[in-house]
């Protein structure tokens, strides 16, 4: 059997004061740390991207919004799911239609934008 | 099955070496208490200090727990909740306490590694002072050292608690257990100490 590790008294007790410096280290945030979710304007520029996905034996229904200009700014947000892929792609459509600012989906990004390397 | 098996034998001990203590059990009697025959029990465990090594195992398992149980939160209802695990442990394993000199003779191992255990829980005393201190909830230190007394009158209380009221004869329960540390350290608590005491910790069950 192998020796088992053994934590000196010392280190032990370093450890501790790390772990109580922790409630006077760390503060509470502020109301304005999470404004990043609430600036939202920049989704009015954004193209809106239908995605589908099968899920726990669903197809879940997600829309991405991706500034158009800066598509690694994005955004997605899970909209419904349905037992029967024609009609979840039939809501994707609706849902995307819906929540675009242009309906007729002039706005578009490739997936080249993001400049993802497959390395 | 072979886990559950092992696990009767293992609270068979326990209850037997709290009743009897560690060196008046014989490989007969767990059996028995255990509902199982001799050789099913030596098939589990070839000897009795198999047995005996199974059970501190266990024991040490639990222990570190309640280690880990270490400012969880921030307030003194922390450390009142490690108290409730330490009582709880404690009461499970009296035999700890009767037989500690006669597990020191014949298993080293065992031994060293309580040692362990008991600097651990020292350091975690003495700790969670100085961290009520810099939060304002116990006094600095008003005589150098008195801090370190106090670290060790609490970890007797905490171990010796139980076995003294077990030689007086009297009942011992979760509340007075509680009610014995908190009176230690209740003098050296500020007033903003004692009223988060008055209203976190005294609704948690320390009786006087």
């Amino acid at each position: 059997m192998g020796r088992s590790f053994v934590l000196s008294p010392e280190l032990y007790a370093q450890v501790l004061d790390q772990l109580s410096s922790l409630y006077f280290t760390d503060k509470p945030g502020y109301s304005t740390d999470m404004n990043f979710l609430r600036d939202d304007l920049w989704l009015c520029d954004t193209v809106v991207i239908e995605h589908l996905q099968a899920r726990k034996g669903l197809w879940e229904v997600s829309l991405v919004f991706a500034h158009y200009q800066m598509p690694l700014r994005f955004l997605a947000r899970r909209i419904t799911h349905h037992t029967c892929p024609r009609r979840a792609e039939m809501m994707a459509f609706y849902m995307r239609r819906l929540a675009a600012k242009d309906q007729r989906g002039t706005l578009r990004i490739s997936s080249e934008s993001f400049h993802t390397p497959l390395n | 099955m072979s886990a559950a098996t092992k696990q009767k034998i293992i609270e068979s001990a326990i209850r037997l070496f709290n009743q009897d203590g560690v060196a008046n059990v014989r490989l007969q009697q767990i059996a028995d208490e255990a509902g199982i025959s001799v050789g099913n029990l030596a098939y589990h465990y070839r000897n009795k200090d198999a047995i005996v090594a199974s059970v501190y195992e266990n024991l040490f398992e639990e222990f570190a727990d309640i280690l880990s149980f270490y400012l969880k939160g921030p307030g003194l209802s922390d450390f009142d909740r490690q108290l409730d695990l330490y009582y709880d442990f404690f009461a499970k394993y009296k035999f700890y306490l009767i037989d500690l000199f006669e597990v020191e003779r014949s298993h080293q191992t065992i031994m060293s590694a309580w040692q362990q255990f008991v600097a651990k829980m020292l350091i975690q005393i003495r700790k969670r002072i100085d961290y009520c201190v810099q939060r304002g909830l116990v006094r600095p230190e008003p005589i150098p050292g008195i801090y370190d007394t106090l670290t060790h009158n609490i970890w007797m209380t905490i171990v010796f608690w139980i076995p003294q009221q077990v030689l007086k004869g009297q009942p011992f329960s979760s509340g007075h257990f509680k009610h014995a540390i908190w009176a230690q350290i209740s003098p050296y608590l500020t007033p903003r100490g004692l009223t988060e005491y008055e209203s976190e910790v005294q609704p948690l069950g320390v009786n006087p």
